[in-house]
């Protein structure tokens, strides 16, 4: 499969701090889902601020969808990327749902009547389309995510990069958020990276990427990466539940094998042994 | 000094603007112990923020009174009388470090002391004992912390809130947005200010797991209302109820609880991913036999 982002050996710094990245290098494919975990202060969110145009690395090259990312590709950048941030208050800029979502197409030029076919679809899409009149003090934290998501749909953008977007959502809105972009990622054939600490979300991408202090540690699929725990663990890292019950029954003399299994897996290996 | 929380038929309204009053507590009546662990638990929007800012002075009744040890809350109570109450009872608030301020570190741990009357050099050194405490090198006193990482910054404001001496300390969602690495520390400290200072802790979260391997008590809220309270063997031990009330269940209790689905029925105590798996290892030899 083709490459939608090429990271090539990039460094970048704040001001007054020290090298996060040094010659980072790394590729995305197109239609895939990637994960990247690390600490805190690894990098982890910087990673998509560079993507997105947001800052310039001080050396080496980011290509997006075959476009360089510099000042001059900028509008074409932000069109291909979709960017969910982690606190849903500070992305709702618009009096309504619905101004919200129509707040990102006022500057494309398009008819009015396009305009509310798009908003319309783009709600109907996250199910918030029969929230359109209300005010954002009456959402959710889950609920304004969600408006958020249908605010970058109607973007159509080719990539959606989620940065810790669920961390302040409950278990259940987490849920419903990740079931929405797993759906949402077929519907319309999207690439994801999903910036998170939650393992068990981690679990569920194609491919998982650890940063540790700025490095590209391992980049692999969850069967691999779940495989050595010892190294996640080592990093300040978590695993999945199921590897630490396989872990368990292991150690209480049950054969179980070595491999990678999610919940549903496990479940069905664990019922065979009856 | 008895800091036993007494709850007794407290209710919040406030006007949505609608000119119909709603709710943000109902009739809650709940008695915390002093020096125990307790979780608050409940979906978003049930009513547990409302309840912890009764419990931390921010928010007076509307009917109903609240007590710790001799002092009371009650619709009457005048705002003068309640910031030596609050001197008592510290918050940590979800995403503290959001309010942290000062140009330095250390100005702005001692901020709290300062303000409850403290000297300058007292202030100081219950700032650098607090920073120990959280696990803060002394060498980031001077800093900015705007220039600390996400966990650091969660550190300077937790230190901010334990530099007042409380003895009932409130956390709302602490390790929310922080590592794993940095989530078992924050709640190993937490546990430790617990055992070695008696703390009464108050843990408003939606980390089951944490729920279960800390608290003594737990308190389910739902509509502005407290619908369950027991030990967690008490609360999580019904899964339906749970999902009914839309909460998780702990990591092992939902495994369980998909395996009992699938025809594999583990019974007992299952606090523990020990346990689990003993009682999965068990159940596949005795059908064996």
């Amino acid at each position: 499969m083709k490459n939608i982002i090429e990271v090539k050996n990039i460094s970048f710094k704040y001001p007054e701090q020290s090298e996060i990245f040094k010659d980072l290098s790394f590729e995305i494919k197109r239609g895939e889902w990637t994960a990247i975990i690390g600490q805190n202060g690894s990098g982890k969110s910087t990673i998509a601020k560079l993507i997105d145009g947001l800052y310039q690395p001080m050396s080496g090259e980011i290509f997006v969808d075959d476009l360089l990312v510099n000042e001059e590709n900028i509008n074409k950048i932000h069109k291909k990327i979709g960017l969910v941030f982690q606190n849903p208050d500070d992305q709702f800029v618009g009096a309504t749902v619905e101004d919200d979502v129509a707040f990102g197409l006022e500057n494309q030029l398009m008819s009015t009547d396009e305009m509310h076919t798009i908003v319309e679809k783009s709600l109907k899409s996250v199910n918030m389309w029969e929230y359109r009149e209300r005010v954002p003090e009456s959402l959710s934290g889950g609920q304004k995510q969600r408006v958020a998501i249908a605010g970058i749909i109607a973007l159509a953008p080719q990539i959606i990069i989620l940065d810790e977007s669920t961390s302040m959502l409950d278990p259940l809105g987490r849920k419903d958020i990740i079931d929405l972009i797993y759906r949402l990622k077929q519907e319309l054939n999207l690439t994801v990276i999903s910036i998170t600490h939650d393992i068990d979300e981690a679990a569920l991408a194609d491919r998982i990427m650890i940063l540790n202090q700025g490095q590209l540690v391992e980049a692999t699929d969850p069967n691999d990466m779940f495989s050595n725990e010892d190294k996640l663990l080592e990093l300040g890292l978590d695993v999945p539940y199921t590897v630490k019950l396989m872990d368990a029954l292991r150690q209480q003399g049950l054969d179980v094998p070595h491999r990678y299994m999610d919940e549903g897996e496990l479940v069905k290996w664990i019922t065979q042994l009856k | 000094m008895d800091n036993t929380i007494k709850i007794d038929h407290l209710s919040h309204l406030y006007d949505d603007g609608s000119n119909n009053p709603v709710y943000a507590l109902k009739d809650v009546t709940l008695t915390i112990k002093d020096n125990s662990y307790v979780s608050i638990i409940g979906h978003t929007g049930s009513g547990k923020s409302t309840l912890v800012q009764h419990i931390n002075a921010l928010l007076k009744p509307t009917t109903g009174e609240l007590s710790v040890g001799d002092f009371k809350i009650e619709p009457k109570t005048s705002n003068k009388n309640l910031k030596k109450f609050r001197q008592h009872v510290g918050m940590v608030f979800q995403f503290p470090e959001k309010q942290l301020f000062e140009e330095t570190v250390i100005k702005d741990i001692m901020f709290g002391p300062l303000n409850y009357g403290k000297s300058e050099s007292v202030a100081e050194q219950l700032a650098l004992e607090a920073m120990d405490l959280v696990g803060l090198d002394s060498k980031l006193a001077e800093k900015s912390p705007f220039d600390l990482s996400g966990g650091q910054k969660r550190r300077v404001a937790m230190a901010g809130v334990l530099a007042m001496q409380p003895e009932i300390l409130i956390l709302d969602e602490p390790t929310a947005g922080l590592d794993p690495k940095s989530h078992r520390e924050i709640m190993d400290l937490i546990y430790r200010m617990h055992i070695d200072r008696q703390m009464t802790i108050i843990l408003v979260t939606h980390q089951m797991d944490d729920v279960v391997q800390y608290s003594d008590q737990v308190v389910v809220m739902d509509h502005g209302e407290v619908v369950k309270v027991g030990n967690s063997t008490e609360i999580f031990n019904d899964p339906q109820w749970l999902i009914q009330h839309q909460l998780a269940l702990p990591s092992n209790a939902e495994f369980a609880y998909r395996l009992s689905q699938a025809g594999y029925q583990v019974p007992g105590n299952l606090d523990n991913i020990w346990q689990l798996a003993k009682a999965i290892i068990e159940v596949g030899e005795v059908d064996h036999e």
